[in-house]
């Protein structure tokens, strides 16, 4: 099964070629994603001016309008690569070779690691993004969606599953979601590795019973206290 | 109590300019309570100014500044107002009822229908609620920490209780904003109330597995 083609193909939107260039070439775009999503973290999108993107960057205004259209387009941009570089980590946490609930953890603990080294991402990611337009939401759900697709690949017996609603992967991932940005807006962005039991046991919990997914998050958690955990 | 004599007949109301000032007040101030809810549902709370909410109320400018400071706390006061509608709701319906599973489907039942009803709220505070500043966001916060303890009950109710993680019930619940928040975006307002065996079960799982919480579910929204 090929994962990492999920982001390519099935669920990001289209028009992504500027991704597959190097960065470097783009030296003076990177440095405005950068001060875009640095912004959105101390003051918010709505709050945001050109000028708080450009002066950081070290751009003029007029740089900043021939590579982008507003603000907006350069909030869009600078979700675009952030969210496909860190989904495409996450995603690769994937093997057919690992049990389920491992290849769950793993990208769990992938996905909060990410967000933790990277607290002005995670806020434009999943605090700014659902609140900033159709088209920044449409790339937060492209995001989810990816997440989603994992939490059903790899699962065996889907028979013992009919009496589960279709919607129960994606509730889960709502309700460590929710963790998660609570942990973010309280300013606690780089202890959200500690969240890990809970999300695992969240995500697990319908698929797997309470007995195991109490298992699962117990072993989390000691992964946790692991030295280099 | 003496009689009343032919002169002091009782009379209609002659009309509104009658009215008692504490009554016209308040209801100008309702107006602009409801137009708030109804302007940033629209437009959004950044574009939304002060003509805009007397435009829509039908008040004065004159009125509206001495009923409130300012754009922000009218929309603060209409947003409280609307939610301590929506919580007082809730939690009436799930004290109706005994045991928790039956509570919870009583609570949200009446959680959905009261936002199929007012879909304008329903996207403000479970869609848009970082459009609406930080205000807002810490206030809706607040209101979903009032439906904490409806959550947090099952933790009695289940039979592994004592093991779940700390975070249980704040986890149920953003499930449920979560599959709420997304039939709003699909623009599914209206159809809320059919969401009840999936919001319910998403409640029901982490306190009590997905077998039970399935038949808990079969029962419950047969």
């Amino acid at each position: 099964m090929n994962l990492s083609g999920l982001i390519e193909k099935e669920h990001l939107p289209a028009g992504r070629q500027d991704l597959a260039e190097p960065l470097v070439a783009h030296s003076q775009r990177e440095r405005i994603l950068v001060a875009m999503a640095d912004s959105c973290a101390t003051k918010g999108f709505n709050a945001t001016t050109i000028a708080d993107i450009c002066e950081p960057a070290g751009v003029s205004r007029a740089t900043f309008y021939e590579l982008f259209k507003d603000k907006e387009d350069c909030f869009h941009a600078a979700m675009e690569v952030s969210l496909a570089d860190a989904m495409g980590r996450v995603v690769s946490v994937y093997s057919p070779d690992k049990p389920w609930a491992t290849m769950v953890r793993d990208a769990a603990a992938e996905f909060l690691d990410l967000l933790a080294s990277r607290p002005a991402f995670a806020r434009m990611a999943l605090v700014e993004a659902p609140a900033s337009g159709d088209r920044a939401f449409e790339l937060y759900a492209s995001g989810k969606r990816v997440l989603q697709s994992l939490l059903d690949r790899g699962r065996d017996d889907p028979v013992e599953e009919e009496a589960i609603p279709s919607s129960a992967g994606r509730a889960a991932l709502s309700g460590a979601e929710s963790l998660i940005v609570g942990q973010i807006l309280a300013g606690n962005a780089e202890r959200l590795r500690e969240l890990l039991p809970d999300v695992v046991y969240i995500t697990t919990v319908p698929y797997l019973g309470q007995e195991e997914a109490l298992r699962q998050s117990r072993q989390a958690e000691k992964l946790l206290s692991a030295p280099g955990g | 109590m003496a009689q009343a004599g032919v002169g002091d007949r009782w009379r209609p109301p002659r009309g509104r300019h009658r009215l008692p000032p504490e009554v016209v007040a308040r209801s100008q101030r309702e107006r602009l309570l409801e137009a708030a809810i109804r302007v940033v549902a629209t437009k959004g709370y950044g574009a939304m100014t002060v003509s805009d909410l007397t435009g829509e109320a039908g008040v004065s400018r004159t009125t509206f500044y001495e009923l409130f400071e300012d754009k922000e706390t009218c929309f603060l006061a209409a947003y409280d107002n609307a939610v301590d509608v929506l919580v007082r709701r809730v939690t009436r319906a799930y004290e109706a009822e005994r045991d928790w599973p039956d509570r919870a489907a009583a609570g949200l039942a009446a959680l959905l229908e009261t936002l199929a009803d007012e879909p304008a709220l329903a996207r403000l505070s479970l869609v848009d609620v970082g459009n609406a500043g930080p205000a807002a966001q810490r206030r809706y916060r607040a209101a979903i920490q009032r439906l904490t303890p409806l959550f947090e009950e099952g933790r009695d109710f289940a039979p592994r209780g004592r093991n779940l993680p700390a975070n249980t019930s704040r986890m149920a619940i953003g499930a449920v904003t979560g599959l709420l928040a997304d039939e709003l975006v699909a623009g599914r307002a209206e159809q809320l109330p059919g969401l009840l065996s999936d919001v319910l079960f998403a409640t029901l799982v982490p306190y009590i597995g997905p077998d039970a919480a399935a038949r808990e579910v079969d029962r419950l929204t047969r």
